[in-house]
């Protein structure tokens, strides 16, 4: 146990600080708009954020112990985690409760955990050493690469949740990317996932998927149900304007006229109370902390590393892209929590174990100059 | 190695065009388009409650209340509030234990047929007085979504015995929000359909009051920004005397029909019913598609104000006219005699007296009296169509009396240029000798026969029918002389004290005036009695029509008399 502790200690001494201080910085911050959000302590607001809090200290710790602990050990047990993963999954799809017309909650002993957060981990363990053994460079293991990936997609979607299924394919693309496959390759999958996208969308999306769908090419088709949400979050983003309204002054949430203010939209919480000033912090946040992570990866010499890292990044470029988007009518509503600021234990724990995976990675690549 | 490293870089700068791309999304979003969001937030938040003004009240003569306002409530609630199947049955049970016979189907029912939106309030119990509101909201089961609203409702205490003066309330149309765009109404307003509630709708409506509220997404009041207060309409005193009113609908309840009962010299009336009547309380509160349609269809069309809007032929009454007219043309004196022999024989057509032995000869007196019809074919004849048409002028035939009202009919003055348009044929002497009995084209209203017998009885004076108890408009003198009105008068006083009309004089009051039958082609001959008394000195003056009423002397007269007596006796 000392020993760990001064191992921890030294760790600490050399991994990147300035990655680990922006995501503290975005989940303390998240931490305020779920306060504000929940409707403050008049409201539900200081329970939650409570809550976060308690789950956000679960986080760090469970961070500092990835990273000591270290990825290598973690990727040797990437194959039997992977199963342990997907039977879980399969568990979920079977037999959890339905919440909003999705099963996706486990519970054990009063803890209520989501196992397609945790699949993100899995599948970026097994991805990166089933990528870096045999590199898709052509087309057997490419498709071998895709059909590893499969798995938990069609578990995930017998939930029926839609929104991880197209983050563990986003995760694989960008960790194919990195991986070093031929761009005709990637380029063929996208076109056929363009191609794919009216089947799926008669075949394995529900009504209310359709609608959301629907209602992102033209929100006002039904402003009263569901283009309500994009309707209600783009009028609480844009009337923020330049400064915004002030911390727990956000009239679009406090009087409820946002849907889910405290996790699926909490950037249209933040965005009116803080304004596009502090849009552009919390982007600039983003951005150090995505650059810090892909650098993590460029200084390793391990392969794994580097497309474990871009996998990590992928996942959270790609729910942050979403979320934003999403709360301005970019992108279709999805669901998707954005990463650090959305309520919800499940995400955050998985979050800052990723950032733990590279945190390590990073320590590996200073210790590695260190050596040569 | 360096292929790893290049494609890093790749989805890194990807990743950092794509988030700026974004904040682009932001800065239109926020600092392009703020203004445009800034606006929608606020006015979501801002909701202008209106609420109807009470209606101003209307009173009789003497205070009795005959339009009131009372206070319903309606429970109201929001479709996402409601949308399980246990949340329905806990509601109905609630209901059903409060005498609420609303069971869930009917419940789901009436949430479907109202539900546009998650977050649009709903109207799901109505028409709850207020005990049983306070019973509702007290239980404490209650469902506390659910909020009490309450609803002005018009009610009319006399019930039919009124309906025809008052009319009544409703929802607005489209097309009378339309009309009256500019005068403040909005969907879902009332309005006065009919009668005195449309007449002086602009006096009863009072100004609606106003509430900017801050709400929640569901539209629930947080706090009150602002508020007017509705102020309630003008009350409206009416010269109609409910005593007088109740004894005319009485009168004529196994007919169909009209009376009028008016003062003499000011126009006031006193009385105004039309038989068959019907109930002005369910229309105000709204009848369904069918029921209306079955009301709209009934034959005998108790929606007609048969007072002011049914055109009878004015018959025998109009003898009274008659001699005014020739009187004053020195077509006839006191003294000039006609000789009735039953009959007047024109070419090959027969004009019959009704008296078919006739009359023998008389002077304009005794012709009233007897209401001798062969008299007044001479009369007509020798005066002529023109000089009867410049008199009906001056007594305002052929023209709406201006009682307030709507949808008063003027009847019909006819004459030869009329004749001509209507039917493209010259005016024969015939159709004079008809005009001169008040048959044929002549077509009149009860309530202008009632201002022409009034003109008869103050001196020629044209008073306006009205019925607001500040509608007095000064009355027009014809200039009648004196002498040759006192003659007519003479007549009138005999025909009940002598003669036809004798039947109108056994009520202990002084009644003169003149009976009438309508030949009527589509069944029995209507009744009518034009009268006034005290005959010396004459205050009030009444109109019966009675359709197939046969006689005027038998069934109109007495009406007449009756509701005379009641007046001066009260």
């Amino acid at each position: 146990m000392k020993d760990f502790l001064a191992s921890l200690k030294e760790d600490l001494a050399l991994t990147d600080r300035l990655m680990l201080g922006c995501a503290l910085m975005l989940s303390l911050w998240g931490v305020f708009c779920i306060y504000s959000a929940g409707g403050g302590s008049s409201g539900r607001g200081f329970d939650y954020a409570m809550r976060q809090s308690a789950w956000l200290l679960v986080s760090v710790l469970a961070m500092l112990f990835i990273m000591a602990f270290g990825h290598r050990k973690l990727l040797e047990g990437a194959y039997p985690l992977f199963g342990l993963t997907l039977l879980l999954l399969l568990f979920t799809a079977l037999l959890a409760p339905k919440v909003k017309g999705a099963q996706s909650w486990l519970g054990v002993g009063g803890i209520r955990f989501q196992p397609s957060e945790f699949a993100k981990i899995a599948i970026i363990l097994v991805m990166s050493k089933f990528l870096s053994r045999y590199p898709p460079l052509d087309l057997k293991t490419f498709a071998a690469g895709l059909g590893v990936i499969m798995l938990p997609v069609v578990l995930v979607l017998l939930q029926p949740d839609a929104g991880s299924a197209l983050v563990y394919l986003v995760i694989s693309f960008g960790m194919l990317l990195a991986a070093g496959t031929p761009l005709k390759y990637l380029g063929s999958i996208v076109g056929l996932g363009m191609a794919a996208m009216p089947v799926m969308y008669f075949m394995f999306l529900k009504e209310y998927q359709r609608n959301r769908i629907l209602v992102f090419i033209d929100p006002m088709r039904d402003p009263l149900g569901a283009g309500y949400n994009v309707i209600q979050s783009r009028i609480a983003v844009g009337s923020g304007g330049l400064a915004g309204k002030g911390f727990m002054m956000g009239t679009q949430s406090k009087l409820k006229f946002l849907p889910e203010p405290h996790t699926d939209f909490i950037f249209s919480v933040f965005s009116e109370e803080f304004g596009f000033v502090g849009n552009i912090l919390l982007v600039i946040l983003f951005i150090v902390l995505l650059v810090r992570l892909i650098s993590a990866g460029t200084r390793s010499k391990d392969r794994r590393s580097k497309i474990l890292v871009a996998g990590v990044a992928s996942w959270l470029w790609f729910q942050t892209f979403e979320s934003i988007g999403m709360s301005i009518g970019f992108t279709p509503v999805t669901g998707l929590p954005l990463p650090f600021l959305s309520y919800g234990g499940s995400s955050l724990l998985a979050t800052f174990i990723a950032l733990g995976l590279v945190a390590s990675v990073y320590i590996e690549g200073v210790n590695s100059r260190h050596v040569f | 190695m360096e292929l790893l490293d290049n494609r890093l870089k790749v989805v890194m700068y990807s990743m950092i065009i794509s988030l700026l791309f974004l904040v682009g999304g932001l800065y239109l979003c926020q600092i392009y388009q703020a203004d445009k969001y800034i606006r929608l937030a606020h006015n979501n938040r801002l909701r202008m409650i209106r609420f109807a003004a009470p209606r101003g009240e209307i009173f009789d003569r003497n205070g009795v209340p005959l339009a009131v306002n009372t206070t319903t409530f309606s429970i109201m609630g929001y479709p996402l509030d409601l949308n399980t199947p246990e949340k329905l049955e806990r509601l109905s049970k609630i209901l059903m234990r409060h005498g609420i016979p609303m069971d869930v189907e009917y419940l789901e029912k009436t949430i479907k047929q109202q539900r546009l939106a998650p977050y649009r309030v709903m109207k799901i119990v109505p028409n709850l007085t207020m005990t049983q509101m306070a019973e509702l909201v007290a239980d404490y089961d209650f469902p506390r979504e659910l909020f009490p609203m309450s609803v002005w409702r018009r009610t009319y205490p006399a019930g039919s015995t009124a309906a025809c003066v008052l009319g009544y309330v409703g929802e607005i149309s489209e097309e009378e929000l339309k009309a009256r765009a500019e005068d403040g109404y909005t969907g879902g307003d009332l309005i006065g359909k009919s009668g005195i509630e449309r007449s002086y709708e602009a006096e009863l409506r009072g100004s609606p009051g106003q509430e900017s509220l801050e709400v929640d997404a569901r539209g629930r009041k947080i706090r009150t920004l602002d508020a007017n207060p509705a102020v309630k309409g003008e009350d409206l005193y009416l010269t109609l005397d409910m005593g007088a009113q109740k004894l005319a609908v009485e009168l004529l309840k196994n007919w169909k029909g009209a009376i009028v009962a008016m003062d003499v010299h000011t126009g006031e009336i006193l009385a105004l019913a039309s038989s068959p009547v019907y109930d002005n309380n369910p229309l105000a509160w709204g009848v369904s598609g069918r029921e209306w349609n079955a009301f709209m269809n009934d034959p005998s069309r108790p929606m007609l104000n048969r007072a002011i809007a049914g055109v009878y032929p004015p018959a025998s009454t109009f003898k009274a006219f008659m001699s005014i007219a020739s009187l004053e043309e020195n077509v006839i004196t006191q003294s000039t005699m006609i000789s009735c022999r039953g009959g007047l024989r024109m070419g090959t057509h027969l004009f019959k007296c009704w008296k078919h032995s006739g009359h023998g000869s008389l002077n304009v007196i005794g012709a009233l009296q007897h209401s001798c019809d062969v008299f007044y074919y001479q009369v007509g004849l020798r005066t002529g169509i023109e000089r009867l048409i410049k008199w009906g002028r001056k007594f305002h035939l052929g023209e709406p009396t201006g009682i307030d009202l709507p949808g008063e009919s003027g009847g019909n003055i006819a004459g030869a240029e009329w004749k001509m348009r209507r039917f493209g044929r010259v005016w024969g002497s015939g159709d004079t000798v008809n005009y001169s009995i008040g048959q044929g084209y002549m077509l009149m209203t009860p309530v202008q026969i009632a201002r022409v017998y009034a003109a008869v009885a103050n001196g020629g004076k044209m008073v306006t029918p009205h019925l607001n108890k500040k509608g007095y408009k000064t009355p027009e003198n014809i200039g009648l002389n004196p002498a040759k009105l006192a003659i007519v008068q003479k007549g009138l006083e005999s025909v009940v004290s002598r003669g036809t009309g004798s039947r109108a004089g056994r009520f202990g009051v002084s009644v003169a005036g003149k009976t009438g039958t309508a030949q009527n082609s589509h069944g029995d001959d209507h009744a009518l009695f034009a009268g006034y008394a005290p005959a010396e000195n004459p205050k009030y003056v009444a109109v019966a029509v009675v359709e197939g009423g046969k006689h005027g002397s038998s069934v109109a007269g007495p009406m007449v008399g009756e509701l005379l007596a009641h007046l001066l006796s009260h």
